[in-house]
């Protein structure tokens, strides 16, 4: 237990040590590429609370990111940017003059997230299945038609520009130790074990007293919440945001990483993000102009969404319990596999 | 005697017909009640109108004089009635041992702010809740198996999880779905003994539905026969065989 805890502890001090290395030597193109990493890491594991831990298929991270990028950004420009950038319809005075540093500006948008995953979580778990999926990916792309007319409030289809580039990878990989930190405790306590009461079979849940409708609404107000810290993670990285950014696009790369990590596994998580983003950065070479001897073929953006595409078919048809199915590293784990190997030595 | 259990005139409609129709019974405590007819009887949406997962189209259920009609599913198990599924449903993908825990779900004693910060109150209910299902698991004999995946268990066992899961909700009343289908008759016999023993040992009330005769008749004290969603018998063991109605609705009738 005591021993266990010290090597998580020193893993966390190694990951940081790294990253203040990276800070220090990486170029700018890298650093972006880790910061991206962590903030999909948080968004890839509250997906993961809800779809692969929970059992309800829903396709809304698109949705959530985008609230909490909006009030994140809305929250940090100043009053006079604010007024600079609405040009078509000045803002409404009362978020006009709302001004707030960063830090305090994150714990609102995911509170203001985790509200609207609440509000929603009444009318989405009224159904199941693949009926929830529809209801969550409609909310997905209300939420793109709500940012591109209420022009008082988001500035419409122009977006917001000019947000202070806070992001760093203190803030990225903080949250997301944390997130994942605060998720691997819900996991392992009686509520994860409820949550997968619920996955496995709804119905017998029911029959042991559990309340299944509060069980799926902590799981979904909890992926809320670090969704719109993450998506104002988001916002203070690329400066710019506009209603085009959160496409469906966003929910389907957060599902290929948890379906290739394996849905329920927090650890397939972090191994199936880092294996996406960064080999998303490394197949950029198949949307350039390729030259293989006297043809030329030119570059097709967006081609390695294809690829990815067929990657998770080939999983879904394969592999479909991902790179860890349900199970979790654990330092125990680990030491097991050194003795048994040792004994198989002998 | 006090009675657990009283249904009056529960009757469900889906659309145009009839599936349990006035339906009245009464069981006292500690008694085993044995629900039997033959296929479609309307046995199972008996069960399910007691337990919640079906709202009565009308008609009074009772349980220590409370009404539960209304109540959802997982308010009437922290009334302390608790039930297992005609096909076995256990969480396949949890432990024997977490299978059993989500048995005290109900009852949980510690918040969400406990769990995130991993407060004394955690450590020490999880502790306590992990001993008293390690013994629900030895008085089933699976103590040995406490980590095992659920879907890893034969079938037998898988039984003797979902009664201990049952049981680990606090119950004061049991229902049990057809307990011994699928079991050869050794299987059939230990379970017999079994029911009566976790009977004594919990002070439970136990209503089953069962379609072994001779395990209904050798186990169960009173016994209600359901034909067409109409109870047409009910009585000791010995005095329904012979009733001629419940000879005819499982064999049909002579003179036709």
């Amino acid at each position: 237990m005591k021993r266990n805890q010290i090597l998580t502890i020193l893993s966390i001090i190694l990951l940081f040590l790294f990253l203040w290395y990276a800070n220090n030597n990486l170029s700018a193109y890298y650093i972006r590429i880790l910061n991206n990493t962590a903030i999909f890491l948080m968004l890839a594991a509250s997906y993961n609370l809800i779809n692969g831990v929970t059992g309800q298929f829903s396709l809304e991270p698109n949705g959530f990111t985008a609230i909490g990028a909006y009030t994140a950004a809305i929250l940090t420009l100043t009053p006079a940017q604010k007024e600079a950038m609405f040009i078509i319809s000045p803002m409404v005075p009362w978020l006009q003059n709302l001004h707030m540093s960063f830090f305090p500006a994150l714990i609102v948008a995911g509170i203001v997230t985790a509200i609207v995953g609440f509000l929603l979580g009444f009318p989405v778990f009224r159904v199941r299945g693949d009926y929830l999926a529809i209801v969550t990916l409609g909310f997905g792309l209300t939420i793109r038609v709500v940012s591109n007319n209420t022009i008082s409030i988001t500035n419409g289809p122009l977006g917001l520009k000019g947000i202070e580039n806070y992001t760093n990878l203190w803030w990225t990989w903080g949250f997301a130790v944390v997130t994942l930190i605060i998720i691997m405790r819900l996991i392992n306590s009686e509520f994860g074990r409820a949550m997968k009461a619920v996955r496995d079979d709804e119905d017998a849940a029911i029959a042991m007293g559990i309340n299944t409708f509060k069980i799926k609404m902590i799981a979904f107000v909890t992926s809320a919440f670090f969704e719109g810290v993450a998506g104002g993670l988001l916002a203070h990285l690329i400066t710019t945001i506009s209603p085009t950014l959160f496409t469906f696009f966003l929910t389907f790369n957060l599902l290929i990483i948890i379906v290739i990590g394996g849905l329920g596994s927090m650890t397939g998580t972090a191994i199936a993000t880092i294996l996406v983003v960064w080999g998303s950065e490394i197949l950029r070479f198949v949307e350039q102009p390729m030259h293989i001897f006297n043809f030329t073929i030119p570059g097709i953006p967006g081609m390695r969404m294809v690829i990815f595409s067929i990657l998770l078919i080939v999983i879904m048809i394969f592999a479909r319990e991902g790179i860890m199915g349900q199970k979790e590293f654990s330092w125990d784990s680990l030491f097991k596999l050194f003795k048994t190997k040792k004994v198989a030595n002998k | 005697m006090n009675t657990v259990l009283k249904c009056n005139k529960m009757t469900m409609k889906f659309g145009g017909l009839t599936a349990v129709n006035e339906f009245s019974v009464e069981i006292p405590e500690k008694e085993i009640f044995g629900l039997i007819g033959p296929n479609g009887a309307g046995k199972t949406t008996v069960f399910n109108m007691i337990t919640g997962n079906l709202q009565p189209t009308s008609g009074m259920i009772y349980f220590y004089d409370k009404p539960i009609v209304g109540l959802k599913p997982y308010q009437v198990v922290s009334l302390g009635m608790a039930r297992t599924f005609q096909n076995i449903r256990l969480f396949t993908n949890l432990s024997v041992l977490e299978n059993v825990l989500t048995g005290f779900h109900h009852k949980l004693k510690y918040n969400l702010l406990d769990t995130i910060l991993r407060l004394p109150r955690f450590s020490k209910n999880e502790k306590i809740m992990t001993e008293m299902a390690m013994d629900l698991l030895e008085s089933v004999n699976l103590q040995d198996k406490a980590n095992h995946k659920a879907s890893e268990l034969p079938y037998g066992d898988r039984r003797k999880v979902e009664i201990a899961r049952a049981l680990a909700t606090g119950p004061k009343m049991l229902l049990l779905d057809e307990p011994a289908a699928g079991m050869n008759p050794q299987e059939t016999m230990s379970l017999m003994y079994f029911i009566e023993e976790i009977r004594d040992k919990f002070d439970l009330t136990i209503l089953l539905i069962e379609h072994d005769m001779k395990f209904v008749m050798s186990l169960c004290k009173t016994i209600a026969v359901l034909d067409h969603g109409v109870k047409i018998a009910e009585g000791k063991p010995e005095e329904v065989q012979k009733n001629p109605d419940v000879i005819r609705a499982y064999l049909g009738d002579i003179n036709a």
